[in-house]
């Protein structure tokens, strides 16, 4: 496989994969008013940028939908305090890192999103 | 000679007197448990100790509303629970990025650190980066200020250091269910290290404008990795900032420019 193919197998897809029950971890923003705790997606795409800040984390993600369309995605991941209990930092992902994402969708439909977890390209895994 | 005999005793007497005053001072420590450490809570979202996520504020049953305080609680639009708002809360740590002030700033899913001393115990959040001081065997101020975190004095009696903490700022919430509380609150905590892991907090809450009878409150905290605190400060300008990239929400007055 050619890397332009890795590359558009890694921006495909997008599939609801479970549900699961609310726990509002962290209900200082996002939580259960802005999205569906009920629902986990998940999408293959590329890290446009990785915003290390207050109150919460923020990374946005390039990807394809099912038609082929490029959509623009925006996180939510919990506080960099708690981040780092659970192995991260701030060089923990970069712009141009391709990611397979699992999050919470907006109740909205905006293509906003709280992360689940996510897995790099090399198979690290960050909750 | 005389003279340099008694200057000799005076200097002896002194010495000795301060290496018995090092050696209480020294003791101090290792004669009342050490609470220091880095230690971090379980998520919960309510103080009700029959309803710690909140799924039922206002009707846990363990919590002895007065009227007043009932209406507090339906008034409310907090981040949280079953009817949770984000976008128009009324949390006043959300809308107008307050402190949280304590016990809440206890229940943030983040670290804090004690640091103690024998004339006081220290707590050091990495949220909002505050602490709060636990002064030692003092009575109150006889005109405590009205402060986000309250004036806190204590005194060890065995195992357990008893807190009594008066002079809150009512504007802050006990948990972020937003259970209220007055001017008037006050509280007694009794901190115990049940073991070396484990730290536990037991709360009672007093206040008759808000409260019919005083009520009990849990917060159960693990003792953590020693490490290197980290800062979560949060701003009204951050806040503004998630929401016009989450929300779309145009802010209301400027805001700092820049990705930190």
């Amino acid at each position: 496989m050619n890397s332009k193919c890795q590359t558009r197998g890694l921006l495909a897809g997008v599939f609801v994969i479970a549900t699961l029950t609310a726990i509002p971890l962290f209900a200082h923003h996002g939580g259960t008013s802005l999205y569906d705790m009920s629902k986990q997606v998940t999408v293959n795409g590329t890290v446009t940028e990785f915003l290390w800040i207050n109150p919460h984390v923020e990374i946005t993600v390039d990807a394809h939908d099912e038609k082929g369309l490029l959509r623009h995605w925006l996180f939510e991941e919990s506080s960099p305090p708690v981040l780092v209990n659970h192995g991260w930092n701030r060089k923990s992902l970069a712009a141009g890192d391709a990611i397979k994402v699992t999050f919470n969708p907006s109740r909205k439909g905006t293509y906003v999103g709280r992360m689940v977890k996510l897995i790099k390209a090399d198979g690290t895994e960050l909750k | 000679m005389r003279k340099r005999f008694w200057q000799a005793a005076f200097c002896v007497l002194g010495l000795a007197a301060f290496v018995s005053g090092c050696s209480k001072e020294a003791k101090k420590p290792n004669s009342v448990p050490d609470l220091s450490g880095i230690w971090l809570g379980k998520p919960i979202q309510s103080l009700s100790l029959s309803d710690p996520m909140a799924a039922r504020p206002g009707t846990e049953g363990d919590i002895p509303y007065t009227p007043w305080a009932l209406q507090q609680m339906k008034a409310e639009r907090p981040a949280t629970g079953p009817n949770a708002t984000f976008e128009n809360t009324t949390d006043p740590a959300l809308k107008y990025a307050d402190p949280d002030g304590y016990p809440r700033a206890s229940i943030h899913p983040m670290r804090f650190k004690i640091v103690q001393t024998p004339a006081a115990v220290y707590q050091l959040w990495e949220y909002d980066k505050s602490w709060r001081e636990i002064s030692l065997n003092k009575p109150h101020s006889q005109v405590p200020d009205i402060s986000w975190f309250g004036e806190s004095v204590g005194k060890w009696e065995g195992d357990t250091l008893v807190v009594d903490s008066i002079g809150f700022k009512d504007s802050t919430w006990l948990d972020p269910i937003g259970h209220p509380h007055t001017e008037n609150l006050h509280m007694i905590e009794r901190i115990q290290r049940v073991d070396p892991e484990t730290l536990v907090f037991d709360f009672a809450f007093d206040d008759p404008k808000a409260y019919t009878k005083p009520w009990s409150g849990q917060l159960t905290f693990k003792l953590q990795t020693d490490g290197i605190m980290t800062e979560n400060i949060y701003t009204i300008s951050d806040e503004l900032k998630f929401r016009q990239r989450f929300l779309n929400e145009k802010p209301s007055i400027p805001i700092r420019t820049g990705q930190q």
